[in-house]
């Protein structure tokens, strides 16, 4: 999958994910936060961490092949999320457009839980610029 | 927090490190060599390695949960640029100010203007959080 082969309003496959007790204090120790306790509840950026992470990688943006610039991030939170809940990602790419040569994408990403309400949501403009 | 308009949130200053941007790849599940590949780095515009832009802007985050632990993961918002790129070895200062507070249905939120900057005055992030609070 290529980001240049992709149309805006494309939607991804929906995806798993889950972020164990772990994991979350993996990621709380990496960015040293320790305003909060991942084992009540998990940072919250994690979550849109990890959401990003997949998807910079199934748009064959992670290898270095290309030149990435993330240019802004809008993240909202609705509650809090527990280590091991599975959640759900819908993602969009709501935007994608050539200009000068390089790609200026957005990705919106839903986190939801198993009843299918939303618990955090994001977007990312992402700028591929060419190598 | 009393949260008045001209408050400022309690600051981090950090100091980002190379080991911290690995084991923050490791977490996260980005490993893409511009973080992480000195070699690889060094033939790309900036020349050497730079931190990722999620691992920064986690610190903003960290900033907002110690302000409002009630309510950042239940009804934040969070809106910012990317700036400039933060290379290991640079101290980054994480702030925010309470610009205004608004009500709508019984509900308070503060705007509280965010930012990220190096030790130049260089701004890293710059952007707006929203945070519900209660002011009763």
């Amino acid at each position: 999958m290529s980001i240049q082969d992709l149309q805006s309003g494309y939607k991804f496959p929906p995806e798993s994910l889950v972020i164990t007790e772990d994991q979350g204090m993996a990621y709380a120790r990496a960015v040293g936060d320790s305003s909060e306790s991942p084992s009540q509840q998990i940072p919250p950026m994690s979550v849109i961490a990890a959401g990003l992470s997949r998807f910079i990688q199934h748009l064959g943006l992670a290898d270095g092949t290309v030149e990435v610039v993330h240019a802004s991030q809008q993240v909202m939170f609705y509650r809090p999320i527990t280590p091991g809940e599975p959640l759900e990602i819908q993602a969009t790419l709501k935007s994608n457009n050539e200009r000068r040569g390089s790609w200026f994408a957005t990705v919106e990403m839903e986190f939801l839980d198993h009843a299918g309400s939303q618990v955090a949501g994001s977007s990312s403009l992402i700028v591929v610029n060419p190598s | 927090m009393t949260t008045q308009p001209g408050e400022k949130l309690i600051s981090i200053d950090r100091t980002i490190t190379q080991s911290q941007v690995q084991a923050y790849a490791n977490a996260s599940g980005d490993h893409n060599p511009i973080h992480l590949d000195a070699e690889f780095a060094a033939k790309t515009p900036f020349g050497t390695r730079i931190a990722h832009g999620m691992l920064t802007l986690a610190m903003v985050s960290e900033m907002l949960a110690t302000a409002f632990p009630d309510s950042w993961a239940s009804g934040g918002t969070l809106k910012v640029r990317f700036r400039a790129p933060v290379f290991p070895g640079e101290v980054i200062h994480v702030s925010g100010d309470i610009k205004k507070v608004t009500e709508s249905d019984g509900v308070h939120v503060a705007e509280i203007n965010v930012s990220v900057k190096k030790d130049d005055g260089t701004d890293v992030i710059t952007g707006q959080a929203f945070v519900p609070v209660n002011r009763e």
